[in-house]
């Protein structure tokens, strides 16, 4: 089934039954004669009762309830009419009834031009259709045409609906063509409309329940579908006429009819919220027994009053279910609230329109609008139901498609995990072996020098094992270490240089950093610097001869620098015009070279020497440890 | 000086510190161990006045001998001897209550010396030692730290020593610029030292309870 056709079918029919709604009375042209009033006779006879002292008249439309309370049987009306000026007699004339309830047989001047159906037991149900009778020419007269109907109903009281109780509307002669129209009209928003909705919302009804038949799961849908079918069916009662059953029967079965519908709608509308509930389950059903035998022992004569109760009783139960099934898609489903809420409050509207219909509050409406519009808000609402579900059925994949691209992010966001521990795992491993090696080289390395320092007869021995001792102790300090502060390291250099020189008397002026910096050295240029700065102490103490030293640092930009001056005698040149390699310059210049830094002399005999060291600073400097 | 524990593991330098030792204090009587646990055993059996205790020994770390010295011979003073010159070993040490470090490749006279003057209470105390105490009173001293008792305390004076020799000067010149005497900063160095173990201790009884807690509420 097309659901897009169903759907346009269904927009237009609802637009015109709101355009017949806005405009009820489609005026009938000037020439037809309408007729208010006729003289009336409950009887069953088969021709007029001539006569007859109970005769009145009565004023049309004429609603038994009303005129002839509990009268169930035939009623004769009598009405005169004279084609008049404006009826040409040559014209095809007619006679429009609206609506004659249940059935009729019409007389023009003693002869039957017309009949609706069967007038025994079971009589035609007719109330739904208007009839159009035509006159023939031949029998009506220029003056004074009787026309006698005879109509056969019920009695309100025996019928489930007020617009199956007996009764005559006004009625209209003139032009054929003209009530042909109007017939053609009623005709089509009574009877045609009603049947394409229910045909339209039975079909829709099928193919959903086929589909909750497939898919199990899908209790909502199914519950959907067969109330869908349950009222599509139940809606032949508009259009059916010739029913083989009595009346009693046939509106018997009607009401038996709406129970399960009610079941099947509430039901609906849990499901839908998602709430299951046994004990609603069981009330529903036993509603459906408990209704058909509290009509049975009323008995056909409190039909209507038993019906108007139970009406009271649905409308209540549906009520709740939808108060419900709102409250609950409000608090979960806050998407599917507003289209359920419109949905559902058009169907409240509709219900209490229907039930004061039934009670007598407002007039029988000139079509049955509800039988049209609530099943076009079924139709409306089921279709949404069924491309949503259609939606859900497509979002698989592409939630599959969300899915493959969040197990790919995912799957990316391990493996960057993975290596990041990767390499946390090798930067861990290799800083446990660098404190192994540290480790052995105390114990094993620094053990063996120490016995060397402290046994050796030799004291030059002495001094080199101590020397590679300290050697060895900075080059696991360089190992192992983190970058050390600049302020740090000036005062770990001050205090050795000031305890070294001071033991060797040698006067000492020493000026850091005029403030504290935040500035680090790696921990490889802190061991270079420290070596340098050994070396040049050492030369100073073994063979400058000096008395006083100058030590001066300075940052500028990303230059460390250091000046160590002395007044010492200065280091020979050798033959070549280079410095002494005996003072340790060039290990002094190759380490500094080595933090890409530099290391210069100023020496000459007789005014001391001057050492400048200058090394970049900061954390991009191509001097952080290689670890 | 009469009785002298020598914790030692290695026997050529343990003989040359016997030696050593021998020259500066001539009426001592020495008592040597080469492990953890024979130490131990004599902490337990003699009374020392001084003890020289390496760090890492073969059946476990000095600390441990330091820390019993301190618990039940409070008068003892130990002294480190040691080739490891990082604050990353001494500072555990010092902790647990040594009074000073020697490092042991410093020439004979030198570390003479440095034993005469702890002897005579005057411990030594680098820039890098110097900033270990400062960063830790520092940590004592803050707020969520306050459940330490007894919560010790440095005085100013102390926490301007130890700036100083922070900063990288000596002891004698710090003593120029306080216009104290070596002995008045002596005096300071070696309250700083008291300080440091008795918090250190207060931390570590208070943690031991923290983890008994644990344990017992598990």
């Amino acid at each position: 089934m097309n659901a897009v056709a169903l759907l346009r079918l269904a927009a237009r029919l609802l637009c015109a039954a709101v355009l017949a709604t806005a405009w009820p009375a489609v005026a009938a042209p000037p020439p037809t004669q309408l007729i208010t009033q006729a003289l009336s006779v409950a009887s069953n006879a088969e021709r007029f009762p001539e006569g007859d002292p109970s005769a009145i008249t009565v004023s049309l439309p004429d609603d038994w309830s009303d005129s002839q309370p509990r009268h169930d049987g035939g009623v004769w009306y009598r009405v005169n009419f004279n084609p008049g000026p404006s009826l040409d007699r040559t014209d095809l004339l007619a006679l429009y009834v609206p609506r004659a309830c249940s059935n009729l047989d019409v007389f023009l001047n003693g002869r039957r031009i017309h009949s609706g159906g069967r007038m025994a037991d079971p009589v035609a149900r007719n109330c739904h259709y208007p009839q159009l009778v035509s006159l023939p020419g031949g029998l009506v007269l220029s003056q004074g045409n009787v026309l006698d109907l005879h109509v056969r109903g019920h009695a309100l009281q025996r019928v489930a609906a007020r617009e199956r109780a007996g009764g005559l509307s006004e009625l209209r002669v003139g032009a054929y063509d003209e009530l042909a129209a109007l017939h053609a009209d009623t005709l089509f928003w009574n009877v045609t409309a009603v049947q394409i909705a229910s045909l339209a919302l039975g079909m829709l009804g099928i193919v959903m329940t086929a589909l909750a038949w497939v898919n199990r799961r899908d209790a909502p849908m199914g519950y959907y579908g067969l109330m869908a079918i349950g009222w599509a069916l139940v809606s032949a009662r508009l259009w059916w006429r010739e029913v083989p059953l009595d009346n009693a029967t046939v509106e018997f079965l009607i009401c038996l009819s709406f129970t399960p519908i009610l079941a099947l709608a509430v039901q609906f509308l849990l499901s839908y919220a998602g709430v299951r509930s046994r004990m609603i389950e069981a009330a529903l059903l036993a509603q459906c027994v408990v209704l058909p035998m509290s009509l049975l022992l009323a008995g056909p004569g409190r039909l209507f009053g038993m019906t108007g109760a139970w009406y009271v009783v649905l409308a209540a139960e549906t009520l709740g279910a939808m108060l419900l099934h709102l409250h609950i898609s409000w608090r979960d489903q806050r998407s599917e609230f507003w289209p359920m809420a419109i949905t559902l409050a058009a169907a409240a509207i509709a219900l209490a329109v229907e039930m004061a219909v039934q009670r007598g509050w407002l007039a029988l409406p000139p079509a049955p609008r509800m039988q049209i519009l609530l099943p076009l808000i079924l139709i409306a609402f089921g279709v949404r139901l069924v491309v949503r579900r259609a939606s859900a059925a497509a979002a698989p994949d592409a939630s599959r498609f969300n899915m493959d691209a969040r197990v790919r992010e995912i799957t990316a966001e391990i493996e960057r995990n993975h290596a990041q521990l990767a390499e946390l795992r090798i930067e861990q491993v290799t800083e446990k072996e660098r404190k192994r090696i540290a480790a052995d080289l105390h114990d094993d390395l620094g053990a063996k020098l120490l016995t060397i320092v402290h046994t050796s007869e030799s004291e030059r021995i002495s001094t080199l094992a101590r020397e590679a001792l300290e050697e060895m102790r900075l080059s696991v300090r360089g190992l192992t270490g983190r970058p050390v502060r600049l302020s740090d390291a000036l005062a770990d250099w001050r205090a050795e240089t000031v305890m070294r020189l001071g033991q060797a008397n040698v006067e000492i002026d020493w000026k850091s950093l005029a403030e504290d910096t935040d500035q680090v050295l790696p921990a490889r240029g802190f061991v270079q610097t420290t070596r340098i700065l050994r070396e040049a102490v050492s030369n100073i103490i073994k063979h400058s001869g000096a008395s006083h030293v100058k030590v001066r640092c300075a940052i500028s930009g990303l230059q460390f620098g250091l000046n160590i001056q002395d007044n010492g005698k200065g280091i020979p040149m050798e033959l070549d015009g280079k410095l002494d390699r005996g003072h340790g310059m060039s290990s002094m210049k190759h380490r500094a070279k080595q933090m890409q830094g530099q290391c210069l002399v100023e020496s000459g005999p007789g005014y001391g020497t001057v050492i400048r060291l200058t090394l970049p600073l900061g954390p991009e400097a191509p001097a952080a440890p290689a670890r | 000086m009469s009785n002298i524990l020598l914790l030692e593991d290695l026997p050529e330098i343990r003989a040359w510190l016997k030696v050593l030792v021998h020259q500066v204090f001539p009426q001592a009587q020495i008592s040597e161990a080469a492990r953890v646990h024979d130490a131990l055993e004599l902490v337990s059996a003699v009374k020392f006045d001084l003890a020289l205790v390496d760090l890492g020994l073969p059946d476990g770390s000095g600390v441990d001998v330091v820390a019993a010295l301190r618990e039940q011979q409070p008068e003892a003073q130990s002294v480190v001897v040691t080739i490891h010159d990082d604050d990353e070993h001494l500072f555990p040490a010092l902790q647990a209550g040594a009074f000073g470090y020697v490092l042991k490749e410093q020439a004979r006279e030198l570390i003479a010396e440095q034993l005469n003057r702890m002897s005579q209470g005057e411990p030594p105390l680098s820039p890098s030692i110097a900033r270990r105490v400062i960063a830790y009173f520092a940590a004592q001293a803050r707020p969520q730290a306050k459940d330490t008792i007894p919560h010790v305390q440095l005085t100013d004076r102390e926490n301007e020593v130890l700036l100083r020799v922070a900063k990288g000067f000596t002891l004698p010149e710090i003593g120029v610029q306080l216009n104290l005497s070596r002995h008045t900063i002596a005096d300071y160095v070696k309250q700083i030292y008291r300080k440091l173990n008795v918090s250190s201790r207060a931390e570590a009884a208070l943690e031991a309870q923290r983890l008994g807690l644990f344990g017992r509420s598990r």
